[in-house]
């Protein structure tokens, strides 16, 4: 059980970074389906630069300027010029998946896996038994991320920055006539989004492992977008999602190693998937019942009108 | 026209714009760029069989990719294809190992059904919850294109997999051989008929009939429709149908033709790049065509290429995705129907 617990853990801590993400997007009114690339960017980055220059710091902050740049990219595609955001978002994720497979042959000259030395600090260590093997061995990552959460929850609630976001999700037409730029806010927060995905990236190659595999992500930025949606785009929410997700995955690993297990392994992962077709469905017909919040319906698909 | 030609040009500059940049960075990362190139050319059409290998990964994206379309004829986004081919191929496997003994032109066109149904169904469950309850469709088809994934894989590790597999990815037995449309290259003139005569179909249904037109103009403008006495949702239901057995055809011409055993996540681009073929395609027929035979030929080059240089494969997925992430920008006429059709949700 404390195995558990502190799987679940270790598994929705780059989930729930990358949910952050997925907020603050879903927040300008970005379906962003890019998640996914920007998290193995973020990974594979740390790696790379991590492992050369021996630092993981360096590491961390050459995946957050990588993400940044390709988060500008993004927005510059479906913003200024008008390209479709879940086909771009697909596209940066594949972007992502492929760019990072194909620098790993070119550059490093291996395929699949690329082991490295450098690793997050981990602050509690040698905890063998009881209790405290839940919150043992985590990358210093897991223990900043409820910090992270509780700061993307101020900013978006009590900051001058959340409330001209939500304006801009919401209705930006309103926005527009109380004097802010949509499109800059939209780029403010693709940017957080961006360095908040380098660091759930990070934490999934550096923290929990120590290496990047091709495509190791996963779906994990897809399903930190199903949390959001689950959560209600709300950061608390979108974070005991990406929790509950991570437990879903801790029993998924759990069962793959006790065969004995009477649920197969992928009717486990199908949960995340199942639950966000019910989550859309609710909050369609939730939707439905207010006239501002169509509009920003509208705006969801259609950032730039 | 003039709006036409200028959507042709465009689009193709587009493509030549992301296969720029894809080639600057093979340069930059060290790559004789005129190497890959002429390794390209002869891994999709000059070597041997390369011709061949093209039409084979240009069959399962047209197939797809004219799905895509049908949806977006109607406005809506159906993004699920890889699933609804995956679930059509177990759906085809399912029926061929299970009548083993069965008559083989029988057993094909029940699996071949079998996998249009199950494709239908995978399909217009989003699309009910799309056209019932205004539930976003491009959403609950990306879930429903994961649980599929995840069918496939539940269904070649356990109930399915060959009992004497060896080595680490689960598969399945194999068909009987006598089931199977192609050989291992997986082209044949019955597939190609096959695939001649439902692209023709489509483009039929799409430009010829009443059913056509009524989704067009539901894709244009719903409440329109709705006040000209279209039944939307009736539509809406027919083109998801339509839309998910194009893609579960294609899981059962997949099987049928050059797999004849499902290997755990098979072709795991091929939904996605399916969307890039019919958006490249302009959401046209025969625009789709052209695009599906262009990116299976670079599917069978980056097969080719290890032979001529050691350039890695997923640079393939770094070119679709580059082809994708640039190839919308000012897709004018679709952005304005889909907003249009935000404002006033089907139904």
């Amino acid at each position: 059980m404390e195995q558990i617990l502190a799987t679940t853990l270790r598994s929705a801590a780059p989930l729930v970074l990358v949910a952050m993400a997925g907020v603050f997007a879903f927040r300008a009114g970005i379906f962003h389906l890019g998640l996914e690339g920007l998290m193995i960017t973020g990974a594979f980055t740390t790696v790379a630069v991590g492992d050369t220059t021996g630092s993981v710091e360096l590491g961390i902050l050459a995946a957050i300027g990588v993400c940044l740049l390709l988060s500008a990219l993004y927005w510059w595609v479906i913003g200024p010029l008008g390209a479709n955001v879940i086909i771009a978002g697909l596209g940066l994720t594949s972007i992502g998946l492929g760019g990072t497979a194909y620098a790993l042959g070119a550059i490093f000259d291996v395929r699949g896996s690329l082991f490295t030395d450098v690793v997050l600090p981990r602050p509690v260590r040698g905890i063998a038994d009881g209790a405290g093997v839940i919150i043992a061995e985590h990358s210093i990552f897991v223990w900043i991320t409820p910090v992270i959460v509780l700061a993307a929850w101020v900013v978006l609630r009590r900051s001058r920055f959340g409330l001209r976001l939500a304006a801009v999700g919401e209705y930006p037409f309103a926005a527009r006539s109380a004097g802010v730029n949509p499109s800059m806010i939209r780029l403010q927060a693709l940017l957080i989004a961006g360095a908040l995905c380098a660091l759930g990236g990070a934490e999934l190659s550096v923290g929990a492992l120590r290496n990047f595999t091709e495509n190791m992500t996963n779906g994990r930025g897809f399903i930190a977008f199903v949390a959001v949606i689950f959560g209600a785009w709300h950061p608390i929410g979108a974070a005991f999602a990406g929790l509950f997700f991570g437990f879903a995955d801790a029993i998924g690993i759990q069962s793959q190693i006790n065969i004995t297990e009477r649920v197969p392994r992928e009717f486990v992962l199908m949960i995340p998937f199942v639950l966000t077709i019910f989550a859309v469905w609710l909050g369609g017909l939730w939707r439905r019942r207010s006239l501002e919040a169509e509009a920003g319906y509208a705006e969801l698909r259609e950032p730039d009108f | 026209m003039t709006s036409g030609l200028r959507r042709v040009v465009g689009t193709v500059a587009l493509v030549l714009v992301s296969f720029l940049i894809t080639a600057l960075i093979l340069r930059v990362s060290g790559y004789s760029v005129g190497e890959v190139f002429s390794g390209v050319i002869q891994g999709a059409i000059t070597a041997t069989g390369a011709s061949t290998s093209s039409i084979r990964w240009a069959i399962p994206l047209l197939l797809i990719a004219l799905g895509v379309v049908v949806g977006f004829r109607a406005g809506f986004f159906n993004i699920g294809g890889q699933g609804q081919f995956y679930v059509g191929a177990c759906s085809a496997l399912a029926i061929s190992l299970g009548w083993r003994e069965g008559p083989a032109g029988l057993v094909v066109l029940c699996g071949t059904l079998a996998a249009m149904l199950a494709g239908v169904l995978w399909s217009l469950f989003p699309g009910w919850l799309r056209v019932r309850f205004g539930t976003d469709e491009v959403l609950t088809t990306l879930m429903m294109s994961f649980i599929g994934a995840l069918v496939l894989q539940y269904l070649t590790a356990g109930p399915m997999r060959n009992p004497q597999g060896t080595g680490q990815t689960a598969a399945s037995e194999r068909i009987p051989e006598t089931f199977r449309l192609t050989g291992g290259s997986g082209v044949s003139t019955t597939v190609l008929l096959l695939v001649a005569g439902v692209t023709v179909l489509v483009w039929l249904v799409l430009e010829r009939t009443r059913f056509g037109l009524t989704m067009t103009l539901v894709g244009r403008n719903a409440t329109m429709a709705r006040w000209q006495g279209i039944n939307v949702r009736r539509v809406g239901l027919g083109a998801f149908a339509l839309s998910g057995a194009l893609a579960g055809l294609a899981g059962a011409v997949e099987l049928y033709g050059p797999a004849a055993r499902l290997v755990t996540g098979f072709s795991p681009e091929v939904g996605f790049t399916a969307v890039v073929v019919a958006l490249v395609g302009l959401l046209n027929v025969w625009g789709t065509v052209i695009a599906a035979v262009f990116f299976g030929g670079l599917q069978s080059a980056i097969l080719f290429l290890p032979i001529v240089t050691d350039l890695p494969p997923p640079a393939l997925v770094l070119l679709h995705g580059m082809v994708a992430f640039l190839v919308t920008i000012k897709f004018r006429a679709v952005r304005r129907r889909r907003a249009a059709q935000a404002e006033a949700p089907a139904g």
